[in-house]
């Protein structure tokens, strides 16, 4: 009777069962007339907004996290010149196991157009929306998990970047507007997923692109006033080329020579598809 | 005084619900008006925020007392983690050391012509700075306010507040972190009984539609559910093995079926349809191999008790499969009793979980090893040669073959025995 009691006396326990908590955070930096930025962006788990910013602050992020689980990464090293934003898991790094309601994070990251900027974003299980466009941006480093991520270049990059190294793991991505970002060389490594390169946009040079993908289907759009070759390196892969013609061990357009701004891709794939959409 | 209260929220929410005005006719519109500001009085006692403490300078405490550092304010919730637990309800008279700086209560303010050395900490106020702060800035449970010509040089830090920078200067980071919200379409926190209640009708619908499909089986499959069941019992070890190979194996197998598939011209139409086949197939390998598994138990159990000597009405493969389902679900059904205990249920869990995995495990390998129950091998159904001994070879013949007959004279036979002529 009394283990009865007690029972029941548990079960009625005015206690409540731990639930997800999210909480708002903000942080941003004013800008003090800083001519270089080192960004830092690592978002584990949600959806992740990137936009070149409009206020005087130097950057700016807006973030709902879960608070059982991560921890805002605010930090920013005056001397450096260097910003790491974004959220960890409390447990640190390793192995996670990602549910639906962590994937309720959100970050909205606006960066300064007015600092040139170097910009490594780490992405884990994340929807990911960057718009790099307008901004000073001279190197880019992505590093996407099991992500589907969009890069977007809307406006042309006031400076000259040097590289865009893109790794992708079991990922969707798709990299807009090339053609803007004034990357000159661009590297892409791609696991399993699907992968669209749109080199549109203003070109004012030439580009040199290096893609290193194993099982990923990749549609490429090209502008048909660059000119492109195509050295590919594939081995169950089939490839689209229509409007390109074959000289030698490469796929050129027929104006590649007289064209004024080249696109040279260096295409090595395991598994999947190339297809080509040729843009105006 | 409690009553009374009540009697001002009650009137409060009627008046708060009272219908708009532009359906009363003319004549009650005056009346109406003394409602409106009557009720406005009332909404605003109701909501009116508790007031502010007095400002004041908290004393340093004594070493070793309470000490809150804001030299580093990167980390947010450690420093709120550090306020709530140095300083759980700050008043007047609490003590609080800030090495390099100062803690004060209630609002404060820089004017113009100070300049302040080091950092502060103010608790329940907000933070106006009009002068220079050399350090940081840190509010709890207030607004910071850098008015045009304030400068902060250090770090701001707003704990379950907002920075207003109206024109200020804040030379290091801006950081705000407020109260915890429920997530849009997040679910309410559970009582314990609540919970119980969820989880009970969790696991019996989980386990009605298992009893479901087991019934459905035994009375369509039962040959073959019994091979996997006599599986299950003859070679549990190897059914598991096989069934955990079997769970590394599945995703490589279905990318290679997916790949073989694309690569092959005519796959690629086959391909819908092959992933649909293999995900039910595996789904099916899973769960009949779990019924399986609850069959051979159920068997098992009710097998000893009738060696015991127990009279049961029905010993047939209907109650094997209730009998081991119930035995399975035992974990589940203490998980969904007594899951919200705080560390014994998350055990329990982890408990029903691992048997779960275990027998689904066996039950996959089982029918994997059984060929979905149509091969016997390891039903313990089949006798190997070696096992076999004469005894079998001296099976009595049925026709054909005359008896040999016994011997009947000389020193041998039997006394008694009739000696036949010409012999």
């Amino acid at each position: 009777m009394r283990i009865a009691a007690l029972a029941v006396a548990l079960l009625f326990w005015a206690g409540v069962l731990p639930a997800q908590t999210m909480r708002p955070f903000t942080t941003y930096r004013q800008a003090h007339g800083e001519s270089h930025l080192t960004a830092r962006l690592e978002f584990a788990a949600g959806r992740l907004k990137v936009v070149p910013g409009r206020g005087a602050d130097l950057y700016r992020m807006t973030l709902a996290y879960d608070a059982d689980r991560f921890v805002p990464l605010s930090h920013y090293d005056a001397p450096r010149g260097a910003a790491t934003l974004g959220v960890e898991s409390v447990g640190g790094p390793g192995l996670r196991v990602v549910s639906r309601h962590q994937l309720e994070q959100d970050a909205a990251v606006e960066l300064s157009p007015k600092a040139d900027l170097g910009l490594a974003v780490s992405l884990g299980a994340v929807e990911a929306d960057l718009d790099l466009g307008g901004l000073r941006l001279s190197d880019l480093r992505l590093e996407a998990g099991a992500s589907r991520t969009v890069v977007r270049f809307s406006q042309p990059n006031p400076i000259r970047c040097r590289t865009a190294d893109i790794s992708a793991g079991a990922a969707e991505v798709s990299l807009l507007k090339l053609g803007n970002s004034r990357c000159d060389q661009i590297r892409v490594e791609g696991g399993v997923g699907r992968m669209t390169l749109d080199f549109g946009g203003a070109w004012t040079g030439s580009q040199r692109a290096e893609l290193s993908l194993a099982v990923t289907e990749l549609r490429l759009r090209l502008p048909r006033k660059v000119g492109v070759r195509i050295t590919m390196d594939r081995l169950l892969t089939s490839f689209d080329h229509s409007g390109l013609v074959r000289r030698g061990n490469e796929w050129v357009t027929p104006d590649y020579d007289q064209a004024e701004h080249r696109l040279d891709l260096a295409l090595t794939t395991a598994i999947g598809g190339v297809t080509i959409d040729w843009t105006n | 005084m409690r009553t009374a209260r009540r009697l001002l929220l009650a009137l409060g929410l009627w008046l708060v619900s009272a219908p708009a005005a532009h359906a009363a006719p003319c004549a009650l519109r005056r009346a109406h008006s003394v409602i409106e500001t009557l009720r406005a009085f009332v909404v605003q006692q109701i909501s009116q925020t508790p007031a502010k403490p007095k400002p004041a300078t908290l004393a340093p405490a004594p070493a070793g007392g309470p000490s809150v550092d804001l030299k580093d304010l990167s980390r947010p919730e450690a420093i709120e983690r550090q306020v709530r637990t140095e300083v759980p309800s700050p008043g007047p008279d609490s003590r609080l050391t800030v090495p390099d700086g100062q803690a004060r209560l209630g609002d404060f303010t820089i004017g113009s012509s100070e300049t302040i050395p080091g950092h502060v900490l103010v608790l329940e106020g907000d933070a106006n700075v009009y002068g220079r702060l050399l350090g940081n800035l840190v509010t709890v449970d207030g607004d910071v306010h850098v008015h045009p010509g304030g400068v902060v040089a250090g770090d701001v830090l707003a704990l379950h507040g907002d920075v207003k920078d109206e024109g200020g200067e804040i030379d290091g980071e801006v950081r705000t972190l407020s109260a915890a919200t429920m997530p849009a379409g997040g679910a309410a926190p559970l009582s314990p009984l609540a919970a119980a209640a969820r989880n009970i009708a969790g696991v019996a619908g989980v386990f009605l539609t298992l009893l479901a499909l087991g019934i459905g089986l035994v009375t369509f499959a039962r040959p073959n559910l019994e091979v996997v069941s006599d599986t299950v019992s003859h070679s549990f070890g190897r059914a598991f093995v096989t069934g955990l190979v079997g769970q590394i194996l599945i995703l490589p197998t279905f990318g290679m079926l997916i790949v073989g598939l694309i690569l092959s011209v005519a796959g690629i139409l086959l391909l819908p349809f092959a992933v649909v086949v293999y995900v039910l197939l595996a789904i099916l390998g899973v769960v009949g191999g779990y019924i399986a598994v609850a069959h051979a138990i159920g068997e098992t159990y009710t097998r000893r008790r009738m060696a015991q000597g127990a009279t049961l009405a029905s010993p047939n493969s209907y109650r094997y499969l209730l009998v081991g389902l119930t035995g399975l679900f035992v974990l589940w059904a203490a998980w969904s009793v007594f899951g919200w205990v705080p560390v014994a249920g998350e055990f329990v869990r982890a408990a029903a979980v691992l048997v779960t995995w275990l027998m689904a495990t066996a039950g996959l390998g089982a029918a994997l090893l059984s060929r979905a129950g149509v091969r016997e091998n390891f039903a313990g159904r089949i006798i190997p040669p070696e096992a076999l001994t004469d005894e079998y070879l001296w099976a009595t013949p049925q026709f054909g073959v005359p008896a040999v007959r016994r011997p009947e004279s000389g020193p041998g036979a039997r006394p008694g025995t009739r000696q036949e002529p010409g012999r």
